[in-house]
């Protein structure tokens, strides 16, 4: 089932990795024995068809699931060969490390100031107002927001237009010095120029943090990622090279799915 | 296939038939109806809203008003056996008993006015006491003093009563030696057995008090518990069963709390509690609140409940996201968008504690207080109890009373109701 895992999952080298991982809501198993690794430097895109268990996966993997009361995660899951699911690992912390970016953009309806600004208060990341200021700035130019609100930083983040709303998400992400931003599909709810915009942003992290994205659109798999994994019915059916996945799948269904017979 | 070819072979649907058309009329019809019964409703409760306020203010108006006689008196002619230098230490009432300063009034006013009824009321005479300790220097001097009308004399300058008594009355205000004007005590004077002197602000101070001590236990006790039931309790058979009791409490009848309340803060708390604390008085403001807290608690929990759901799950997510912990999500995110709804939740239940009656009777707040209470501890009255009590009376002054106590509760009501509205307002977040 993870015969296509490009490198032998061992702890060392990979920022991320998982193996057999079982998740279930009640009695349901949604996802069924996932192995990957997840590597700096590089985009790695979950496609699938819906229901598949991509988004479910991508929650694990910062503990999300820890809020569905219902939900069960079994196997292993490491962040520089820590057990993120061992008592020892502060879930606060873990998810300050791995960031998230959500379906629909999601700005607290405070200032744009505010939206970036609240990560490193809880986590007491800035010393005075003036780093406060530097932080905040530094996420918006690295989300690429910068430009378009520097004159307006106490307008409410909700007033913003959606492509925006999103990369202020991303800015409130990357604010907390993430190592790795998880993205569930970050573009469903935004035009394409948006969308665009959000894609080119991703090229732009890509050198500092290890990227998940989720999408079920696989054009933008082939244009942003670097690794893809072909999720389907809770299990990983393949995953490898980007380009490989799209010119020679191994697999039949990865070959069904991405030549659109279902999906 | 088959179902396919009948469809087809129907006739086309002729709009214009006889039969369609009369499907439409009647269509509109119902619309019409239905119109015309929601205006109607809305109409029949306007009109009871109106007929409720004319006739409160109409008799209520009256109860803000008071007739006053003046009297003259020539103290030093009087010659009244007081001791000057008492009258500025708090001894002075002492002082003026010797004077029987009641006879003396009462004579003046009986030489004023020799009619059947007396001319000023039963504690009219302490007016001119209060006067003498508010400027002992009148007792060298001739004063006329302006002193409550008995009710009889209030009434009949309105024409109503004995004609020997209007004709009496309306000779005296040809001499200028009568007026009706705002009766200030009514606001700032406590019950009294004389309806000329009874004022509200001793209810009105109980009910301030009672209802602080409400909104200290309630608010903080009912916002908590909905958080913990919204943001933290696991659902499982006891948060259901927990769920159902709440919903039952908000819908017990208030009387059943007021029982309640008896039974725990003063007989239980009598029996075992007060080897921890003090014992709790009875008719005070201390324990009314306590018992309206528990009844006003439910109505915040459901209303905090439903504000917390109402806040997008998109937020929590956000916040969660970047490494909140659950209670920086709550404090920093979710109460402030859910305050608005809490905080109506909570003045709406504080505005029906506000109007209660029946539990409070039970513990005992419908003592006649005629001081107002100086603390939470000290024997109260609440507005709507002093009300029932004034509806109780005979007198027709007291009848006016009670519908000008009314307006003042009204008054009341409507302001929290006012707050209510900004304060949601104020706080609503717009997306």
């Amino acid at each position: 089932m993870t015969e296509t895992a490009p490198a032998p999952a061992n702890d060392t080298g990979h920022k991320m990795s998982a193996k057999n991982v079982n998740v279930f809501y009640g009695s349901t198993q949604a996802i069924r024995d996932v192995s990957i690794d997840i590597d700096m430097d590089h985009v790695t895109a979950f496609i699938g068809p819906s229901g598949c268990g991509k988004s479910t996966f991508l929650r694990t993997l910062n503990r999300m699931n820890d809020t569905v009361a219902s939900a069960r995660v079994e196997g292993d899951i490491r962040l520089d060969g820590e057990d993120i699911y061992s008592p020892s690992m502060d879930v606060v912390q873990l998810r300050a490390r791995v960031g998230m970016v959500f379906q629909k953009p999601n700005p607290f309806p405070k200032s744009i100031y505010e939206n970036v600004a609240y990560g490193p208060r809880i986590h007491g990341l800035a010393a005075s107002k003036a780093d406060m200021d530097g932080i905040v700035e530094r996420s918006l130019k690295r989300a690429g927001l910068w430009e378009e609100v520097k004159d307006r930083l106490s307008d409410s983040g909700t007033a913003l237009s959606g492509g925006q709303q999103q990369r202020l998400c991303i800015a409130r992400a990357i604010a907390v010095d993430p190592e790795v931003i998880l993205m569930d599909e970050p573009c469903s709810a935004l035009d394409p120029i948006a969308t665009a915009k959000i894609e080119e942003l991703i090229h732009e992290l890509r050198g500092r943090y290890a990227i998940v994205i989720v999408t079920h659109n696989m054009q933008q798999a082939a244009r942003v990622s670097q690794r893809t994994a072909f999720f389907h019915l809770g299990t990983l059916v393949e995953y490898g090279v980007t380009d490989d996945i799209f010119t020679n799948p191994r697999q039949e269904r990865t070959k069904d799915y991405i030549t659109g017979r279902y999906g | 296939m088959n179902k396919r070819l009948a469809s087809s072979d129907r006739a086309p649907t002729d709009w214009k038939a006889e039969a369609m058309q009369k499907r439409i009329r009647r269509r509109y019809a119902a619309e019409r109806r239905f119109k015309l019964m929601g205006l109607a409703a809305v109409v029949l409760s306007a009109a009871f809203l109106a007929f409720l306020l004319a006739t409160m203010a109409a008799n209520g108006a009256r109860g803000f008003m008071r007739t006053e006689v003046a009297l003259e008196f020539d103290f030093p002619a009087l010659a009244l056996p007081v001791d000057r230098a008492q009258l500025s230490t708090p001894g002075a009432d002492l002082a003026l008993a010797g004077a029987e300063l009641e006879n003396v009034v009462k004579g003046a006013a009986s030489a004023a006015y020799p009619g059947p009824v007396p001319l000023i009321s039963d504690n009219g005479w302490l007016t001119v006491r209060d006067a003498i300790k508010a400027d002992p220097g009148i007792l060298g001097r001739k004063e006329r003093i302006w002193i409550p009308a008995s009710p009889e004399i209030q009434l009949a300058l309105r024409g109503e009563g004995d004609p020997a008594v209007v004709t009496g009355a309306s000779k005296l205000e040809g001499l200028g030696a009568i007026r009706t004007g705002f009766n200030r005590d009514f606001l700032t004077a406590s019950n009294s057995t004389d309806p000329m002197v009874a004022g509200i602000w001793g209810a009105l101070k109980g009910s301030l008090l009672t209802m602080a001590i409400t909104f200290l236990i309630a608010f903080p006790v009912g916002v908590l518990s909905a958080i913990y039931l919204e943001e933290y309790a696991t659902r499982n058979r006891w948060t259901d069963l927990i769920e159902v009791s709440i919903n039952n409490l908000a819908a017990v009848p208030s009387i059943i709390f007021g029982l309640l309340g008896l039974a725990v803060f003063l007989g239980t708390w009598e029996m075992f509690g007060h080897q921890f604390g003090p014992l709790l008085p009875r008719s005070a403001a201390v324990v009314g609140g306590l018992t309206l807290a528990l009844m006003i608690m439910p109505v915040i929990v459901i209303a905090s409940r439903n504000a917390i759901k109402a806040v997008p799950p998109s937020i929590r997510d956000a916040a969660l996201g970047i490494g909140a912990s659950r209670v920086q999500v709550v404090f920093h995110h979710v109460l402030p968008l859910a305050m608005p709804g809490i905080l109506t939740g909570t003045i709406i239940g504080m505005a029906r504690a506000l109007g209660e009656t029946a539990p409070l009777l039970l513990i005992g707040m419908r003592a006649f207080v005629v001081q107002p209470p100086q603390g939470f501890t000290d024997p109260a009255t609440v507005l709507p109890v002093q009300i029932f009590l004034w509806s109780d009376e005979v007198s027709r002054v007291f009848v006016e009373k009670t519908s000008a106590a009314i307006i003042v509760l009204l008054v009341f009501l409507l302001a929290m109701n006012g707050l209510a509205i900004y304060l949601r307002n104020r706080f609503e977040t717009r997306w």
